[in-house]
């Protein structure tokens, strides 16, 4: 019987964008709750706080990008 | 029959305008709404805000109380610098080193953004009204308890230890005949002042009781 030779570096691969797409949500999640605390309680610092979580979704979005092209 | 004893009309009259508190009138507003002891702060909104209801204290744990996670993500952040020297990852392709690099380091960030946002959006407010806790936990959970000034029973505060000496904050601890029968305010700057601030509100409360000023 012959078995088909696995590409160790293929499944890692997978791994890590798979890895990175769950980031990417949690990314998702990040935002929208920065929305909710914002909806209960404003203080005068909400479009900081919200450009933050934005640009944490931007880097995770970026670095899964650059997964898939340099992996 | 003879009164036995009639007292003076003037006797017992509360002032016009009401009690003049002493700690209350010390402080003076602050506009910074990062800092973790804003005295009426202005334009703060929050859900369950009343018509009228006036924010006088608001309050986030002491900024010193962060250093912890900012230590951590410190030395979080120069771990790859020491890969060099210890090549731990060395059996990897260059491709994989950098993307485990760059995942390691959006780690980070997501561990800080965590630790921020809790510290900025965990508040205690006080109005003339009530006390206010607001709590998220993990980003998911969120919890959200109030009780009157006219409920509060007793209020206690805790300072100890060499930090909290230093940077003089503690645990403001208030009990009270609502249903939630306590609210704690932990780790927040100068307990002994917010003790003064409720003690301040609760007579008020009282002589607005006395007027007929109730809400």
């Amino acid at each position: 019987m012959n078995i088909a030779p696995v590409d160790i570096w293929a499944v890692a691969k997978v791994f890590a964008i798979v890895g990175l797409f769950i980031y990417l949500i949690f990314a998702l999640v990040v935002v929208r709750q920065v929305q909710l605390m914002i909806d209960t309680l404003e203080v005068g610092f909400e479009v900081p706080v919200k450009y933050l979580s934005y640009i944490h979704l931007i880097l995770a979005i970026v670095v899964l990008i650059f997964a898939f092209v340099v992996l | 029959m003879p009164d036995v004893f009639v007292s003076k009309k003037s006797e017992g009259k509360i002032p016009k305008h009401g009690h003049r508190p002493a700690v209350l009138d010390a402080l003076t507003p602050s506009s910074r709404t990062m800092s973790a002891f804003c005295f009426k702060p202005k334009g703060i909104k929050f859900e369950t805000r009343q018509k009228g209801e006036k924010v006088i204290l608001l309050l986030r744990r002491h900024p010193v109380t962060n250093a912890g996670w900012v230590f951590v993500a410190f030395l979080l952040g120069i771990v790859p610098f020491f890969l060099q020297s210890f090549p731990i990852i060395s059996f990897l392709p260059e491709n994989f080193r950098l993307v485990a690099v760059m995942g390691w380091y959006l780690v980070i960030v997501a561990f800080s953004l965590e630790n921020f946002l809790t510290w900025f959006f965990n508040v205690y407010i006080i109005t003339d009204e009530r006390i206010i806790d607001i709590d998220f936990y993990n980003l998911i959970y969120k919890e959200v308890t109030d009780a009157n000034i006219d409920k509060i029973q007793d209020v206690t505060y805790r300072m100890g230890g060499v930090i909290r000496t230093i940077f003089n904050y503690g645990d403001v601890i208030i009990q009270t005949a609502s249903e939630v029968p306590n609210l704690e305010a932990l780790a927040v700057p100068k307990p002994a002042l917010i003790a003064g601030v409720l003690q301040d509100l609760r007579i008020e409360e009282e002589v607005e009781k006395l007027e007929g000023r109730i809400r």
